[in-house]
C-alpha cells in the first residue's frame, strides 16, 4: 500500500529538514505543503527529498492539509497522513498509525495523546486540565463523539475515506470539521497512542475560541 | 425646520458625489441606481416626517420617528455587516481554491 504523508509547514525552516529526513524512509512520499512561507521552507523540504507544493500566499493550515491531500489523491496514495512540520510529532509512531488501516480494522486513524502516559507527560498544565476535558465534552455531550484526543493533527485515512470526506475550513477549525465528516460518513474510526514532544503551548484559549466562531460561520454561510 | 434643511443639504451632497462617481465611472450603473434610491428615500423620509411621527405613534412606539428611523438604519446596518461577512467568506474560500489550483499546477 502506497502510503503519503502530508505537512503543512509555514516558515519551518528550523524543523522541517529534520522532520522530512526522519519520515522519508518510513513512506512512499514525503509532500511539504508550503502555506506561502517568506524563508527556506520549501527549497529545504525540496532538497530534503519531499514533493514540495507552494501557496503562494498564507491560507491555513486546512487550506494546506487539503492541498496535500488532493495531491495525495491524484498520485496514487493508498492511505494519507497528516502531521505536523514542527517537530512535535514522532516518526516512529507512523507505523503505528497505518497499521488499522493496513489490516482493514479501520479507515481513519487518530494518534492520541492520551492512550499512553508517554503521550502526553509534557503537555502543558492549562491545556492538559482545562481546554482538552472541555473540548472532549463538547464533542461527547452535543455531537455524540466519543475521541480521547479530538484536536490531534497527527491522522491516518485510507484514500476512500479522504475521498469522502470534505473539509471546508482553512484555519484550524479544520480539526474539529473532520471529525464531524468522519461521524456524517460512518467511516470506521480508531485510535492509537502517539508521543508528542511540546515546543510551545500550541493552540491558545483565544484559538479555541475562533475555532468555535469559524465553525459556527460555516454553519451559517452552508 | 432648520434640522430637515440641514439634513436634505448633507444628502444632495451625497447625491452629487454619486452622481460624479457614476460620471467618472468609479461605479457600476448598479450600485448606482442602489445608492440613489437609498439617498432618495432618506429624502423623503426626512421631507414628511410629520406623517412618520404620527405613523409611528399609530403603531404604538413610544420614541418619534427620527427615533425609529434610527432604531431601523442600525438593524439595517447589521444585515449589511452580516451580508458583507457572508460575501467575505465567499471570497475567502475562493481565494484558496485559486491558491491551491496554482500549488498543484505549479509542483
Amino acid at each position: 500500500m502506497k502510503v503519503f504523508c502530508v505537512i503543512p509547514a509555514f516558515n519551518e525552516h528550523k524543523n522541517i529538514t529534520a522532520v522530512v529526513k526522519e519520515i522519508k524512509s518510513l513512506v512512499d512520499r514525503v509532500v511539504v505543503v508550503d502555506d506561502g512561507s517568506t524563508d527556506q521552507t520549501y527549497n529545504l523540504a525540496k532538497a530534503g527529498g519531499a514533493m514540495a507544493l507552494k501557496h503562494i500566499i498564507n491560507r491555513g493550515q486546512g487550506a494546506a492539509l487539503r492541498t496535500g491531500t488532493e495531491y495525495s489523491l491524484a498520485n496514487g496514495a493508498d492511505i494519507i497522513i497528516h502531521f505536523d512540520a514542527d517537530g512535535q510529532f514522532s516518526g516512529q509512531d507512523i507505523a503505528k498509525i497505518t497499521a488499522p488501516i493496513k489490516q482493514g480494522a479501520a479507515q481513519v486513524v487518530y494518534g492520541s495523546r492520551f492512550l499512553d502516559s508517554r503521550g502526553n507527560t509534557a503537555m502543558p498544565f492549562f491545556k492538559k486540565y482545562f481546554i482538552m476535558p472541555l473540548a472532549k465534552a463538547v464533542n461527547r455531550i452535543f455531537f455524540q463523539i466519543n475521541l480521547t484526543d479530538p484536536q490531534s493533527g497527527f491522522r491516518a485515512m485510507s484514500a476512500e475515506a479522504a475521498r469522502q470526506i470534505s473539509w471546508q475550513q482553512d484555519g484550524m477549525a479544520h480539526c474539529s470539521e473532520i471529525m464531524f465528516e468522519v461521524k456524517k460518513n460512518k467511516l470506521q474510526v480508531a485510535e492509537v497512542p502517539i508521543a508528542v514532544v511540546y515546543h510551545n503551548f500550541g493552540q491558545s484559549f483565544f484559538g479555541g475560541l475562533k475555532i468555535i466562531k469559524d465553525l459556527l460561520i460555516a454553519i451559517i454561510v452552508n | 425646520m432648520p434640522q430637515q434643511a440641514i439634513a436634505l443639504i448633507i444628502i444632495a451632497f451625497f447625491i452629487a458625489r454619486l452622481y460624479w462617481q457614476k460620471k467618472k465611472n468609479h461605479i457600476g450603473a448598479n450600485e448606482f441606481l442602489f445608492w440613489l434610491i437609498f439617498w432618495l428615500l432618506a429624502a423623503g423620509l426626512i421631507i414628511f416626517l410629520k406623517s412618520i411621527d404620527k405613523l409611528v405613534s399609530e403603531l404604538g412606539f413610544s420614541g418619534s420617528g427620527i427615533e425609529v428611523l434610527l432604531y431601523l438604519s442600525v438593524a439595517i446596518l447589521f444585515y449589511f455587516v452580516f451580508r458583507l461577512r457572508l460575501k467575505f467568506e465567499k471570497i475567502e474560500k475562493d481565494l484558496t481554491k485559486i491558491v491551491k489550483n496554482i500549488a498543484l499546477k505549479d509542483k
